[in-house]
């Protein structure tokens, strides 16, 4: 058996590519010690020799430099992207998502477009999806991916740069997501949405003494008892600890300090014991069938929560409330393409359709998210009708990311903090 | 006894009719069953909520173009999932678990113990133990096998194949060897013995032992949940489960009916079959009684 | 008589379904074992197995044993324990008088009985436990049965994280699976034994004590493994009834571990402390059973 210090850490297609031949050759032989030792035994990594990105600053096989605003990342090419003017295959597009973040009329519109179908597959939150992605148990053509985990998939090379000769449609996104700073040049994402995080609440249903305008802090809610067994936060712990973070004064939501992190934990145990606070990603749901009050959200799921309400409500039940002053919780999710992409041609295409003016203003209409294109601004959508008057908090404006906090990539020692840290709210420890 | 009074008497008598157990059962029975009845009515509500009754109409079985199990690929696809999936681990369990079952019944020696041992520990280890053992050792192990249908497969065949060996071996057991005995000395062969006079006598507990594995594999939820890779490979429990996840209509109601009707149907089939087999080969008894009488 | 069995035979037989069992149930486990001993890779900080044991690193254990101390396994773990020993008690209250009834006097409903008792075994769990999320909404009819009947004076929140719910769902979900084994053993007492009991004068509840408890133990034996040690597995139960970590169970904790790069190791390590944990329950089943298929022979 070679040594542990070869083996891990180089971890890449090609050696899962060569335990899986050796597997399936120890398994004829019908050898089970044979296939331990397979195991064992790996041959120098192809994929782990350096390829730097233009600026040099990152290799495949090893962890990315952390992007920030300020100090953009451009991610290592670890693969080629594919070839100039090929055809779209024909088949199934194996789409990666959370549910309800694509609309079906708009999915039906491409597949008639394409003559193909599209295939979903659905996460309830990004652990689980980087999960899967990480252990190889399936592959996807196109993964929807929040930008704070992509540095780590590029280098892992488990996604595949994009060739924008099919992308020209990415000339109507946002000038300041055109070239993102955790992706320098786009190499391998287009943005999809735009949001914020705040708290979605029934206007009908909490006390309007214990609601904004009235209270400055809406989190209030989360803590307040009459709201027992109606409370929830989001199913991340990114999102949920961050919240408390801003709450406790703090605003590096990307700190790594556990001391930090740890107040902010026990600030979110603090819920379990005033409100048996619960934990759900469906704030679009729960809200408008009244199995939530308060319900921490994202802005979209605010908006998508207008159409799922029972016919006897209007949307003047619902509220969502985001730091006034913006600074609050911010971010934009992006499109990747799986690395063993069956369809990479479609799945370019796919992404070429989905910024689409059209094509966009449709999905967002199911969705509620916003799409950073520059033809749709705030305006377009309460005009016509998509947010409606009084969750204008919910609109997300390209100033706001100036002023927002975004959830940015963090080592993974720092995700390990923040991950335990959520495991101890989640056990109830302390209740 | 005589301060208690009539009640007393009666408590006391050991003749009496049991009407407080007779009590206790059928109201168990109405919790058991009720439930289940109300989440079938709400699979024809008019609305989309699942607990406000807003009149009848067959909307989420084929009625909505887009969220009905017939208009939805998603939800029709998880139904023929399942029912691939509990007819495929039946086709497996059943040769592999007969045989072991006779198997570890007759054999006397060194390896009996342990394989016996092996065989009893899937039924009492927790799903999720087995099914995280699973799913890491296809990730990082078996990497031949990708997670999906024959992960799943896999996974369920595991997971059933000892309630085969158990059932049969109890019936085996109540055999005894007086019949394989008579047929070798009429000059039959072991193998001979086996496949003309015990396998007839097994049959009962073999096809009992199977509706269990259909039952088992079409209901579980936590192998295939872990051992799934996408959409491709849901099942009606995982798209039960999902539905907490997302948009909730009636339509997983429909599914779940339309399911369980597939099952009972699919279960008088094969009790009515077994009644004819039974009535021709001059056997007696119940099918319910054969089931009901499973032992682990 | 003694007839010429070629000793080849049998093993042969059990040959197949014992492979198999090695391969997908006993090897598994070794790969736990690798994982949860194995090293974190640089990039995601995800586990990687560690085959050669000679190599092993105890460090996600140590990590198990301070969640166990500090709560963060603890306090779920000590939860499941209380919430298997009180749904266990009630799949016994519930449990036994329904199946002695219908081993002993169901009569000529018998059939009918049975079959009802078999029904929610063909009824998916999540179908019945989507039922009574559906049956327990504000809006639904317990509420509304309740409230009818003036029991109540506004609807109540039965989802909110409590603990008798999550028990309650856990005794409907499983209690089936009590019934049957305890149904079967029952069914098998030889009833004379009772009736010469009654004949004596015994009354009922010293005749259910010294003859009926102790002629079923195996199966009350079997029927508490194969429901109480699943139980100890069980986590979409509580998710589907409360999702609150006021009533998080050690199988939510297993099943968000294992299903994240950055905590695989514990989970794996948590995995094989449950076995651990469970073995020692499950031993004496395995024996019992063992020295039961003995006497049988």
């Amino acid at each position: 058996m070679a040594d542990r210090r070869e083996t891990t850490g180089r971890r890449s297609y090609d050696r899962r590519e060569f335990l899986r031949h050796s597997a399936t050759t120890a398994l004829l032989l019908g050898g089970g010690a044979t296939l331990l030792s397979a195991c064992g035994s790996d041959s120098k990594d192809p994929v782990s020799t350096s390829q730097g990105g233009p600026s040099g600053n990152a290799k495949c096989g090893e962890p990315p430099k952390l992007s920030r605003p300020n100090n953009p990342a451009t991610l290592p090419l670890c693969a080629d992207p594919i070839k100039d003017g090929l055809d779209p295959e024909s088949g199934t597009l194996k789409i990666f998502n959370y549910a309800d973040y694509l609309d079906p009329e708009t999915v039906k519109t491409f597949e008639k477009e394409y003559k193909v179908k599209v295939e979903l597959t659905t996460f309830a939150n990004i652990n689980e999806a980087v999960d899967k992605l990480q252990s190889g148990a399936a592959n996807f053509d196109l993964i929807n991916m929040s930008p704070d985990r992509l540095g780590t998939l590029a280098a892992a090379g488990l996604i595949q740069p994009l060739n924008k000769t099919y992308i020209a449609n990415l000339s109507n996104v946002w000038a300041s997501l055109q070239d993102p700073f955790y992706d320098k040049g786009s190499q391998y994402t287009i943005p999809y949405t735009i949001y914020t995080t705040g708290i979605g609440y029934r206007t009908d249903k909490v006390d309007p003494s214990d609601a904004p305008p009235t209270v400055a802090d809406a989190t209030d809610m989360l803590f307040n008892r009459k709201h027992k067994g109606y409370a929830f936060v989001l199913d991340d712990d990114r999102e949920a600890l961050s919240m408390a973070l801003l709450r406790l004064g703090f605003t590096d939501v990307n700190t790594e300090d556990p001391a930090i992190i740890a107040k902010a934990g026990t600030e979110l145990q603090r819920m379990v014991g005033a409100v048996n606070i619960k934990i759900s990603g469906q704030g679009y749901t729960k809200l408008p069938e009244g199995q939530a009050w308060v319900h921490q959200t994202w802005s979209g799921d605010m908006i998508n929560a207008v159409y799922n309400l029972p016919e006897d409500l209007g949307p003047e039940v619902l509220g969502y409330w985001f730091q006034p002053d913006g600074k609050g919780l911010i971010q934009s999710d992006s499109w990747t393409i799986g690395r063993k992409a069956a369809k990479p041609v479609l799945a370019h295409r796919f992404l070429n359709f989905i910024l689409d003016e059209t094509n966009a203003r449709t999905n967002i209409g199911f969705t509620g998210y916003q799409q950073p294109l520059t033809a749709i601004t705030p305006e377009t959508l309460i005009e016509d009708g998509v947010i409606p008057e009084n969750l204008l908090t919910a609109v997300v404006r390209e100033q706001d990311f100036v002023n927002g906090y975004e959830e940015l990539q963090l080592s993974p020692k720092g995700k390990k903090i923040w991950e335990d840290e959520w495991a101890k709210f989640t056990s109830g420890a302390g209740s | 006894m005589n301060i208690l009074g009539p009640i007393g008497r009666w408590w006391s008598n050991p003749w009496r009719k049991p009407r407080v157990l007779a009590a206790v059962t059928w109201l168990y029975l109405a919790w058991a069953i009720v439930p289940v009845i109300v989440a079938i009515q709400f699979s024809f509500n008019k609305g989309r909520s699942r607990s406000t009754w807003q009149g009848f109409s067959t909307r989420w079985y084929w009625g909505d173009p887009n969220r009905s199990v017939w208009h939805d690929a998603t939800l029709h696809n998880a139904l023929g999932n399942s029912i691939k999936l509990a007819l495929l681990t039946m086709a497996i369990c059943a040769p592999l678990g007969v045989a072991m079952a006779i198997g570890l019944t007759r054999w006397r020696g060194y390896g009996q113990k342990p394989a016996n041992m092996l065989m009893l520990v899937p039924l009492v280890t927790p799903e999720i133990v087995f099914a995280s053992a699973l799913y890491l050792c296809f990730t990082t192990m078996f990497t031949a096998i990708q997670l999906g249908s024959t992960a799943q497969l896999l996974g369920h065949v595991t997971l059933s194949l000892s309630t085969v060996v158990i059932v049969v071996r109890g019936r085996l057991l109540t055999l005894g060897r007086d019949f394989e005995d008579a047929a070798q000395d009429l000059g039959a062969t072991p193998m001979q013995a086996l496949r003309t006079i015990i396998m007839p006598l097994l049959s009962p507990a073999i096809f009992a032992s199977l509706m269990v594995v259909f039952a088992t594999s079409i209901d579980d939820f936590v192998v295939s949940q872990f051992l799934s890779a996408d959409a491709s490979s849901e099942t009606v429990p995982m798209k039960i489960y999902n539905s907490f996840r997302g948009t909730q209509t009636p339509a997983v109601n429909a599914l779940a009916t339309i399911m369980l009707a597939v099952t009972l149907l699919a279960i008088l089939f094969a009790m009515a079959g077994l009644k004819l087999w039974r009535r021709h080969n001059g056997t007696t008894g119940s099918v319910v009684e054969d089931f009901a009488g499973l032992d682990v | 008589m003694e007839h010429r069995r070629p000793r080849w035979l049998w093993p042969t037989l059990a040959l197949p379904g014992t492979a198999w069992l090695v391969l997908l149930f006993a090897i598994p486990f070794y790969g736990v074992v690798s994982i949860a001993s194995g090293y974190d890779d640089p990039l995601f900080g995800a586990r990687e197995p560690e085959w050669n044991p000679l190599h092993w690193n105890a460090d996600s254990f140590r990590e198990v044993w301070r969640g166990l101390e500090s709560g963060v396994f603890g306090q779920p773990f000590v939860r499941t324990c209380t919430y298997v020993v009180l749904a266990m008690a009630l799949c016994f209250i519930i449990g036994f008088p329904v199946a002695y009834y219908v081993a002993r006097f169901a009569g000529k409903r018998r059939g009918l009985m049975l079959a009802l008792l078999l029904a929610p075994f063909w009824i998916s769990y999540l179908m019945r436990m989507l039922a009574w999320v559906n049956l327990l909404q504000q809006d639904g009819y317990v509420n509304d049965i309740l409230a009818a009947l003036h029991i109540t004076s506004g609807p109540i929140n039965w989802l909110d994280a409590r603990w008798y719910t999550i028990v309650l769902g856990l005794v409907y979900g499983y209690v089936p699976f009590f019934i049957l084994p305890l149904f079967a053993s029952l069914d098998r007492i030889d009833t004379r034994l009772l009736e010469a009991s009654k004949d004596l004068g015994v009354g009922t509840i010293r005749t259910f004590i010294h003859v009926t408890l102790p002629s079923a133990r195996q199966g009350i034996l079997a029927a508490t493994a194969i429901t109480a040690l699943p139980m100890f597995g069980d986590y979409y139960t509580n998710q589907l009834l409360s999702s609150s970590p006021r009533t998080n169970m050690i199988g939510n904790q297993i099943q968000s571990a294992v299903q994240s790069p950055t905590s695989r190791g514990v989970g794996a390590a948590l995995v094989l402390s449950l076995t651990l944990f469970l073995t020692i329950l499950m031993g004496y089943y395995l024996y019992a059973s063992n020295a039961a298929t003995k006497d049988v022979r």
